[in-house]
């Protein structure tokens, strides 16, 4: 690596180069009194310029660039197959879903009411608390609910079939002996509630969330249900809400790659006019569309309930079905193939 | 800001004064969450609102709230008779806690014009919900009926759709944070529109049913989309008239037939976050609605 591509000002580099110190490798052997004789510096600019080049070299040294943070593609591709996702306990659904909803992402998933949007968020924060014997996670969840939809008498029922499921899902001989460990109540109480009743404290909350999860390690997926609610009222400047909602999706994503964890937004649905028809799309604009990496619709097919991958950077457009039963998201009815790859 | 353990967080239900409805229901009416009844006109909806404001007054023990209830009323006038009527034969049901007073003290009730009136008012109610006028606290807000208030008001504009449903957004809030601080329930009834033409020229289906039917009509519930995402759960009374079977046709006079109808009536979950898709025949009687024991 050359001399000029460090950040140093230019008359800096001048001297070096004039001196002889064209390459990192010729700064690396000499000491701080020698440059400043060669240089004609004073000693602790000298000191400077060698912090600077020593910082460069290290950063080449671990394959890394200069900008701090940033990875190679390969490595990207080498930590996305130890990605974990949380599955959605539908076969169909994490078949497209290439296993579940993925960690370190925000996934949004919006439908009409009655769809089942609240049933797959309660889903999920049970699921991620499956220990990693099963499969699972063994992780926490914070549930943040804006608009009071979130029964607990309805979380345990989920979390009793879970843990009735899980040794034919992954049979093991101890089963028995840590079915006692594993009880309805300990899901419970591993899922964080959190009920907000206005979009400032909504916005609060998700400030605060990055200092909540750093003190409790094990949470691995955030669910809000909804993101919509708070902000579909009284907004009059619409352009204030984009930027509130750019926020909050900017935060969220920085929470979801720093602790690792999944984050679900729900998402209602609304009427679009467009070219003469109305159509039925996720609510909060075209520019809320931008934030989230992957975006689920859920949908009425017939009397089946179809999940729908609307955007996602690493999955094909697909659609399967599912169903809402006693135990919580299960496979579609009829048992059989659906999925539908288009 | 302290996340809730949901161990520790109960949804108190009202129950509806009938044990059958309460089993369909999972208890009764929930708490901290809005319950839709919709519709049509003569199913029940008013009916069933009455009931809810007496039952509860019942203790804690006996499935009730022992809350007094505010009744907004929008659909005039309010059907005093009926309360008083309902009230009589309830508290003589039960001698014990009504021994002293009159049932109808605990409820209040209050006529409503618009919507603006109600979000205006809902800006005023907490002081009226931390001092209520009675000993007992106010658990349960009715009101009857949120259609009537946006169906006359509003044109079929864009712009008017708009202010429609932000109204409704900014109602639902004031709603859903009070039942949350106050613990109520809420109960809000809905009429229906006429379904026409196919699913695909509408296109929005809504809840676990496929279609609503009533008195042998498609029927959707009215305030469409943005209202079905302000409310947690909706529940569809629908009734169907039915000859009571061809031995009681009799001629009359003129010729024409005269048949013994009987009105049966059901109600169904359309969506809610407790319940599974399901339904209950019911009947309104004298002393109230009940729910009719399928098994």
């Amino acid at each position: 690596m050359e001399v000029s591509s460090l950040p140093l000002s230019p008359s800096q580099r001048g001297k070096l180069i004039a001196a002889g110190y064209t390459t990192l490798s010729s700064l690396s052997s000499v000491s701080a009194p020698d440059l400043a004789r060669d240089l004609n510096i004073s000693e602790h600019e000298a000191i400077e310029i060698l912090k600077v080049s020593s910082q460069s070299s290290k950063k080449i040294d671990g394959c890394h660039a200069i900008v701090t943070g940033a990875q190679t593609a390969w490595d990207m591709l080498y930590e996305e197959e130890f990605m974990t996702r949380i599955t959605t306990s539908c076969a169909d659904l994490d078949n497209i879903l290439g296993g579940g909803i993925s960690c370190k992402e925000v996934t949004e998933i919006g439908g009409v009411p009655g769809i089942g949007k609240t049933q797959l968020g309660i889903q999920l924060a049970v699921n991620v608390q499956i220990p990693i014997d099963y499969g699972g996670l063994g992780g926490k969840a914070v549930y943040i609910d804006t608009e009071g939809s979130f029964m607990v008498e309805r979380v345990f029922q989920v979390a009793e079939a879970c843990i009735e499921d899980m040794p034919y899902n992954y049979p093991q001989k101890d089963f028995q002996a840590r079915k006692n460990k594993m009880q309805p109540e300990n899901f419970l109480a591993n899922i964080f509630y959190f009920r907000v009743c206005s979009y400032t404290e909504q916005i609060a909350l998700i400030n605060y969330l990055d200092k909540f999860v750093a003190e409790n390690k094990d949470v691995k997926s955030v669910i809000v249900d909804s993101v919509t609610f708070h902000f579909r009222q009284d907004f009059d400047d619409l352009a204030l809400r984009t930027r509130l909602l750019s926020g909050i999706a900017l935060k969220l994503m920085k929470l979801a790659k720093k602790f690792s964890l999944a984050v679900v937004l729900l998402n209602q649905v609304t009427t679009k006019f467009n070219e003469g028809s109305y159509q039925l799309t996720l609510a909060l604009g075209d520019s809320w569309s931008h934030a989230c990496t992957n975006r689920i619709i859920l949908y009425w097919n017939g009397n089946e309930r179809y999940a729908y991958i609307d955007k996602s950077p690493s999955l094909q457009s697909a659609s399967a079905a599912y169903s809402v039963t006693g135990k919580g998201i299960r496979d579609a009815a009829s048992h059989c193939k659906r999925v539908r790859i288009m | 800001m302290k996340p809730e353990n949901p161990l520790h967080l109960t949804t108190q239900k009202c129950t509806t004064g009938c044990p059958i409805l309460d089993r369909f229901l999972a208890g009764g009416i929930p708490c901290n969450s809005i319950t839709e009844l919709v519709a049509e006109s003569g199913c029940g909806k008013t009916q069933l609102c009455l009931q809810l404001v007496l039952s509860a007054q019942l203790p804690i023990s006996q499935g009730g709230l022992a809350a007094s209830s505010l009744y907004f009323y929008s659909e005039f006038p309010f059907p005093f008779r009926r309360l008083q009527q309902l009230s009589s034969s309830f508290s003589s049901s039960h001698p014990d806690l009504f021994s002293t007073h009159d049932p109808c003290d605990h409820i209040f009730v209050r006529g409503l014009q618009s919507a603006d009136e109600l979000l205006g008012l809902l800006d005023r109610i907490d002081t009226f919900l931390t001092n209520p006028p009675s000993r007992l606290p106010v658990k349960l807000i009715v009101i009857d009926s949120v259609a009537a208030l946006f169906r006359s008001e509003f044109e079929n504009t864009p712009g008017d759709l708009k202010r429609r449903s932000s109204l409704f957004f900014g109602i639902a809030g004031k709603l859903k944070l009070r039942a949350k601080r106050f613990g109520l329930a809420i109960v809000i009834t809905n009429q229906v529109v006429d379904l026409i033409g196919s699913d695909t020229a509408n296109g929005v289906r809504v809840g676990n049913l496929s279609c609503l039917y009533s008195s042998g009509r498609r029927v959707c519930s009215a305030l469409g989309l943005s209202w079905a995402n302000c409310i947690n759960s909706r529940l569809f009374l629908s009734r169907v008239d039915e000859i009571a079977g061809k031995e009681t046709a009799v001629k009359d006079d003129e010729g024409g037939n005269s048949v013994l109808v009987c009105t049966r009536r059901r109600m169904h979950v359309v969506f809610a976050p407790h319940l599974p898709e399901s339904s209950c025949e019911f009947v309104i009687v004298r002393e109230g609605v009940f729910g009719l024991d399928e098994r």
